[in-house]
């Protein structure tokens, strides 16, 4: 073959996977904006008057999704807080020091940030409901935290171990204390991974399901719990459906790819450094 | 400094680690607040005879072996693509990245919307093309395969973007060299760029596995393990045998043998990392 036709040959199959990746994205995003009957046209319709009837319908009538998306804010919001300053520190302390079994506190680190979120709500379940923690945002929080910290910690220590030591060295030959020397050295020297690292965790914590289904009520849910209530015995309002996902998707998707350039060592937990 | 961190994540894991262990011998009963009754290995007799927990094991090895198979496949394939791109690069990997944030409820939900039967765009365009035309989530094998898909459309890209990466960092000379010597792609293939990245695509198919077994999601929003058992992957028998028949002691047993699998690619994924000297 030659250059030319290789070129088209390409170019035709990246057209297909990218048509792939993002046709099921554009149809939500259309859908949420088609009325009751061009929503179950039974030919798909391209074409249609749009109509922003499905997202006022969500936060007009009996509906009120503003509670839920200020839940999903506070639960995803706060356990990133609480992941990041803490991981920070404990990612920073890891990275420069040596110690005996060093190894094993990485392995549990990495175990916990691993362990099935099935297996994970049983007990917290049980201890939730002992502790009164059931529905409410500080038991999601708690949750959230579960994966998000040993996430944060674990991924701040990669960061911090690509800095080389010798800056914060010379700051402390020049006076500054160990916490100076990671306040003002190391902490700006690592705003990306940070940045990376909270973003990361941001979108764990508001995709989460599993974690909000179990121990989420009325006064707690979230807005995945909100999407998934849209499916009653009576029938599926696929429009304010569609209207959910494009609200819980598109942020996600918008400071995701504002990271691009580091999601590879997040994603990876530091195994692999991006471009 | 880690002390702090490390005391709250002690918390956090420990206790509900050693609390679930204690559950796993007990018949835990939810009556007035949490109350436990010692039945020494029953639990755990149940869990290696039950042959429902057994085929649950089944559908959840299928189920894992065909996502993080494709995945890898795709992935590395598609990779491959994008790294030949030279124009457009950037906005197609942006596109590509997508469907990786979306929250995989939403992923389950939307494929719910695409598959059904009466006005769901793929199933138009399946009953059109003659490929398939039933309800696809009513019937035991398409219904399997859809949330296979689901996954699979959900989490290639990070696949893609992991090898690009192992594919961006290889030594341009070393490639240069190999077509000067006239080696051809699919040689360059086998003999240079697999062997470089290698190590990459190590990485990519243990972090894919290990999260492979945590999420169960998009079944629980799709079909909840139906039709007929077809889709029960082992979460979703625990979640039903712990909330649904409130046998509590006995899902955590389920659960326990689920962490042991993850923890055994935990272990892979240090032990890897070690090896390429990348764990500090």
């Amino acid at each position: 073959m030659n250059g030319t036709g290789k070129k088209i040959v390409l170019y035709a199959l990246l057209l297909l996977v990218l048509l792939w990746t993002v046709v099921p994205l554009l149809w939500m995003v259309l859908s949420s904006f088609k009325n009751a009957d061009d929503l179950v046209s039974r030919t798909p319709k391209l074409f249609f008057a749009p109509t922003f009837d499905n997202y006022i319908g969500l936060f007009t009538g009996g509906n009120a999704l503003g509670g839920y998306i200020v839940n999903s804010i506070l639960a995803a919001g706060i356990s990133t807080i609480i992941a990041v300053a803490l991981g920070c520190i404990a990612g920073y302390g890891l990275a420069r020091s040596h110690f005996r079994g060093k190894d094993h506190v990485s392995f549990w680190i990495i175990s916990t940030r691993m362990a099935p979120i099935a297996a994970v709500i049983l007990p917290l379940y049980a201890v939730f409901r002992t502790l009164d923690l059931l529905n409410t945002t500080s038991g999601l929080v708690v949750a959230y935290l579960t994966f998000n910290l040993p996430f944060a910690i674990w991924i701040m220590n990669a960061f911090f171990a690509d800095l080389p030591p010798a800056l914060e060295e010379a700051a402390m030959v020049d006076g500054a204390t160990r916490f100076g020397a990671f306040w003002r050295i190391a902490l700006p020297l690592t705003a990306p991974g940070i940045v990376t690292t909270a973003i990361l965790c941001l979108v764990f914590s508001w995709n989460d399901y599993a974690f909000a289904q179990s121990f989420s009520g009325p006064g707690s849910q979230t807005l995945p719990i909100a999407a998934s209530q849209l499916i009653t015995q009576t029938g599926i309002n696929w429009g304010q459906l569609m209207a959910i996902g494009t609200i819980v998707v598109l942020p996600m998707i918008a400071v995701g790819l504002a990271v691009r350039r580091y999601l590879v060592k997040g994603l990876t937990l530091g195994a692999v450094t991006g471009e | 400094m880690l002390l702090p961190a490390l005391l709250l994540l002690a918390a956090l894991s420990l206790f509900p680690f050693f609390y679930i262990i204690w559950m796993s011998f007990n018949e835990v009963s939810l009556i007035g607040g949490v109350n436990f009754e010692w039945v020494g290995l029953e639990n755990w007799t149940n869990l290696v005879t039950d042959p429902d927990v057994r085929s649950s094991w089944i559908v959840s090895g299928i189920y894992f072996v065909s996502t993080v198979g494709l995945e890898m496949i795709l992935g590395i394939g598609i990779a491959l693509l994008v790294h030949e791109t030279v124009w457009g690069k950037n906005l197609a990997l942006s596109m590509l990245l997508m469907p990786m944030f979306v929250a995989p409820v939403i992923v389950g939900l939307l494929g719910r919307f695409l598959v059904d039967s009466t006005y769901g765009l793929y199933a138009w365009f399946l009953d059109k093309t003659g490929l398939i035309t039933w309800e696809i989530l009513g019937s035991k094998g398409s219904a399997l395969l859809a949330v296979i898909l689901m996954d699979v459309w959900e989490w290639t890209p990070l696949i893609v973007l992991i090898v690009l990466a192992g594919l961006s960092s290889m030594p341009p000379p070393v490639l240069e060299a190999a077509k000067v010597d006239g080696a051809n792609y699919v040689q360059r293939l086998r003999h240079i760029v697999g062997p470089l990245i290698s190590g990459v695509v190590v990485v990519a198919l243990l972090v894919r596995s290990m999260d492979a077994i945590r999420y169960y999601d998009i079944i629980a929003i799709t079909t909840n393990g139906g039709p007929a058992d077809a889709t029960k992957v082992i979460p979703i028998r625990l979640y039903e045998t712990a909330f649904r028949f409130q046998e509590l002691g006995y899902a955590a047993a389920i659960g326990l043998s689920m962490l042991a699998f993850s923890i055994l690619v935990a272990n892979l994924f240090v032990r890897i990392l070690k090896q390429q000297g990348l764990a500090r």
